[in-house]
């Protein structure tokens, strides 16, 4: 939860509060299982247990070291952190999207023909070093091996499902807000917009690229060859998105931002009631960004959330 | 700090080109901004501003001092500006210096002007308490919290808003300060309405667009700071960055300045009265 | 926080009903209040306010060692800049940044966190604490350990635990908790304690002046205390805050 950045006068605030306050009745009670760092979190030490993430033990009794929600699976124990959205230099040569789903930037550097040396800025800059990979054109790669005696990542290219981003904007939003799924990427056909919720909090907004696996023998892809890794890497297509699909993307961005500094979980069905509300009640793109649309966006989320109540109830 | 993907860097030019940038704002739209009043009680005056997620903290503080033998009707004032290491890693250290110095500069040439200070924005005239003997000292700093584009803007427009807040307390006894008897709390009142305000414009492209934010401002090849008061008239001009413009544009950018800083100086005044009537309310 | 303060003789430090300038009990806190994410940009961020002092930390990272020689290959480096606006005091003075006594106190609190991070589970990496002080009256170092707390659980870095701090004085034959600037000024002892209030382990001490050993008991018995009440005030702070972003995040 971001401080609240936009002006609210009087009567917006009080319908904040009591937006907020209509969510907070809206879930169920979760004091028992927030900790914050110290907390004892209470175990059956008969039963045996395994300590997760964010735990660890003080005198026999398992303590948590970061502030979340603890969740148990079976045995393990572990504190689900809220964790904020992670800033890292936003620095790279071409954003790419790996296999478990998040977007990252890449800079690469060539060390011998037949081996580069990848940077990513992703969790805590993984050194990667890139076995094969189709570049430039996609930077699709997949985590094959993690080799934590180093703390370097290997990754594979495999397929080149998605390509290289290129043509939108990426945004940053805390990761917890992105629930993690197997489809993270969404293909808005009523637009023709991607949408990437990337696993990490980056999430991706942009022209719909056709997938183009089929112009390259997919043998290929493992071994590709040198030069054609080498193809100019620093000439951008010179042509500018149409004003349509950009009024679009920036339309669904500016759902998302306004989503994050609600701190209101993400999917692709949530965005898009945004983005039809702000047709609906034509909303110019960068007025969503204003205390009213704001507001309403909170009173919107506590809709739909006690609609979902009803329906389970 | 930005160093975005040519993908990025690619769309953000593109938007700029057709008059919708990224968050949907056309060249000339401001971010929302926020104001707050008297955040730190210690000061004269002072105002926090918020302009999207660009947040600075400016004061003012008032002091007796004498005035200088070349100027003695006038009264001083200093500008300068600090960026906290809070805002950005890149600012730790001596890391921020070219910056705040960059800032306190174009500032001080906006606000004050020249060595004389007799076409200077704030009037420095109406600071003088006793001709030769006793003047208003007064010493603006400024204070960057968050930094996401627009800096000066940001600064000048709350250089605006502290001003007209300087309430300085008469806690001077008769002792320190024989020859004037200073009872009215009041006494320091500021002719505001000259008190310009900053617009920059920032070239990206072939375009100017106003209120950049970080990410645009890393495309910028050149900008222009105008400063204007609310009458319209300029107070000082500052061009940044390294690419040269062409003579005629910056007539250009000018009249365009003028134009915003109408409008921004209606919502600036709104915000200003908004946060006065809270912080008195509360 | 006028800074002209009459001659020390002069002020009485507890009225003959046992309270203190501002109407404290000797061993009462300042109202004490802390905020999370005050700093957009940066991965955690608090305000802490002990009665007119305000200070904001900020955390950055864990992130890539931005030089390299400094990179610690089994654990992370972790870092620290004390700042002070100019306008923080009374009186004003341009404060250069990197005087001897930001230099003191930034030292100060990079060792108090680095404490309680757990630095071995981020090597290579580097971890960023800046401090910034926007008021200054009286246990600036013990606002900014608590912020520098907050910002770093915030910013979801693994803690042993937290640090919490509080400062304490001895005047008029009386240990008064907390003290503010005047009776900062006063010239009497001043008693700086950080502790691991779950670890039961000091991690800060300081003192200045005389004391005799019975009244440095006394006085580090109430400074542990009010370190103590900070603890819980940090605690319930962290909770609800974890508890709001949950309850908005809904699922």
């Amino acid at each position: 939860m971001k401080e609240l950045q936009v002006p609210l006068n009087q009567t917006q605030k009080i319908r904040l509060q009591t937006a907020l306050q209509k969510l907070q009745d809206l879930s169920s009670k979760v004091d028992h299982s927030i900790v914050a760092v110290a907390d004892t979190i209470s175990v059956n030490h008969d039963d045996g247990f395994l300590k997760g993430h964010g735990t660890t033990e003080l005198d026999g009794e398992v303590v948590a070291t970061v502030c979340g929600v603890v969740e148990r699976v079976n045995k393990l124990v572990y504190v689900r952190a809220l964790k904020p959205r992670y800033q890292a230099e936003r620095d790279g040569y071409w954003l790419g999207v790996i296999a478990d789903g998040a977007v990252i930037y890449v800079t690469w550097t060539r060390i011998v023909p037949e081996r580069w040396k990848v940077e990513i800025n992703f969790s805590q800059d993984a050194v990667l070093m890139l076995s094969s990979m189709n570049m430039p054109d996609g930077i699709q790669a997949e985590v094959r091996d993690t080799f934590q005696h180093d703390g370097t990542l290997h990754l594979q290219a495999r397929s080149r499902k998605y390509g290289k981003l290129e043509k939108g904007q990426l945004l940053t939003v805390s990761p917890y807000l992105v629930k993690r799924s197997k489809q993270h990427f969404h293909h808005l056909e009523e637009f023709g917009i991607d949408l990437i919720l990337g696993s990490n909090g980056y999430i991706w907004i942009g022209e719909h690229v056709e997938a183009r696996d089929n112009q390259e023998n997919p043998s290929n892809q493992q071994n590709g060859t040198s030069n054609k890794r080498s193809v100019n890497l620093a000439v951008p297509e010179k042509t500018y998105t149409a004003l349509e699909k950009r009024q679009q993307i920036c339309r669904i961005a500016n759902a998302i931002r306004v989503l994050s500094s609600l701190g209101f979980n993400m999917t692709k069905e949530i965005i898009m009631v945004i983005v039809n509300m702000s047709i609906t009640l034509n909303v110019e793109i960068h007025e969503m960004l204003g205390a009213e649309f704001y507001v309403r966006v909170a009173e919107k989320e506590v809709e739909r959330r006690s609609s979902l109540k009803m329906g389970r109830g | 700090m930005v160093g975005l993907s040519t993908g990025e860097k690619h769309f953000i030019k593109g938007g700029i080109d057709q008059d919708l940038r990224s968050d949907g704002r056309r060249r000339l739209t401001y971010r929302p901004i926020s104001v707050e009043t008297g955040v730190i009680p210690q000061a004269n005056g002072s105002a926090r501003l918020r302009m999207g997620e660009t947040d600075v903290i400016a004061t003012v503080k008032a002091e007796i001092g004498k005035p200088s033998h070349l100027h003695p009707n006038r009264g001083k004032v200093s500008i300068s500006v600090d960026c906290s290491a809070i805002a950005s890693p890149v600012f730790e250290g001596r890391g921020g210096e070219e910056l705040s110095t960059e800032l306190s500069v174009a500032l001080q040439r906006c606000l004050l002007g020249g060595k004389s200070g007799a076409g200077a924005g704030i009037d420095l005239l109406s600071l003088n308490v006793m001709e030769g003997k006793i003047c208003w000292d007064l010493y603006i700093e400024g204070l960057v919290i968050n930094a996401d584009g627009n800096l000066l803007d940001a600064l000048g427009a709350l250089s605006n808003t502290g001003i007209p807040k300087v309430n300085v307390a008469a806690e001077f006894s008769a002792e320190e300060q024989p020859e004037v008897d200073i009872s009215d709390e009041d006494f320091l009142r500021f002719d505001t309405s000259s008190v310009p305000v900053v617009i920059t414009l920032t070239k990206v492209g072939k375009h100017y667009i106003v209120d950049a934010t970080l990410e645009e401002e890393s495309h910028m090849s050149s900008a222009i700071s105008v400063s204007i008061n609310s009458r319209g008239q300029i107070c000082g001009l500052t061009k940044r960055g390294g690419a040269g413009v062409d003579p005629s544009v910056v007539l250009d950018i000018i009249s365009v300045a003028k134009h915003v800083s109408e409008h921004f100086i209606m919502k600036l005044d709104s915000e200003i009265s908004a946060a006065e009537a809270d912080e008195a309310g509360s | 926080m006028d800074r002209r303060i009459p001659l020390r003789k002069e002020i009485e430090y507890l009225s003959p009903e046992g309270l203190r300038l501002d109407g404290r009990l000797p061993s009462e806190l300042r109202q004490i209040s802390a905020q999370i994410g005050a700093v957009p940009n940066a991965d955690g961020s608090a305000v802490f306010e002990m009665g007119n002092t305000k200070v904001i930390a900020a955390v950055y990272g864990p992130r890539k060692v931005q030089n390299w020689g400094q990179q610690i290959n089994d654990q992370a480096l972790v870092r620290c800049e004390y700042s002070v606006a100019n306008f923080s005091t009374g009186d004003r003075v341009r404060r250069p940044k990197g005087d001897r006594r930001s230099t003191e106190i930034s030292l100060v609190i990079r060792q108090t966190m680095e404490a309680c991070i757990m630095t071995h589970q981020m090597p290579r990496t580097q971890i960023d604490i800046y401090v910034q002080v926007l008021q200054a009256d009286g246990g600036t170092r013990s606002a900014c350990i608590n912020a520098a707390t907050l910002a770093l659980a915030a910013a979801g870095i693994p803690m042993k635990d937290l640090v919490t701090s509080c400062g304490a004085g001895y005047l008029n034959g009386t240990p008064l908790l907390d003290l503010n600037y005047v009776e900062d000024s006063a010239g009497g002892p001043d008693v700086i304690l950080g502790i691991l209030p779950t670890l039961n382990r000091v991690t800060l001490l300081q003192a200045d002046s005389k004391l005799t050993m019975d009244a440095f008991e006394s006085v580090m018995q109430l400074v542990t205390e009010g370190c103590m009440a900070v603890a819980d005030y940090i605690r319930s702070v962290l909770r609800e805050h974890t508890k709001q972003l949950e309850l908005r995040r809904g699922v």
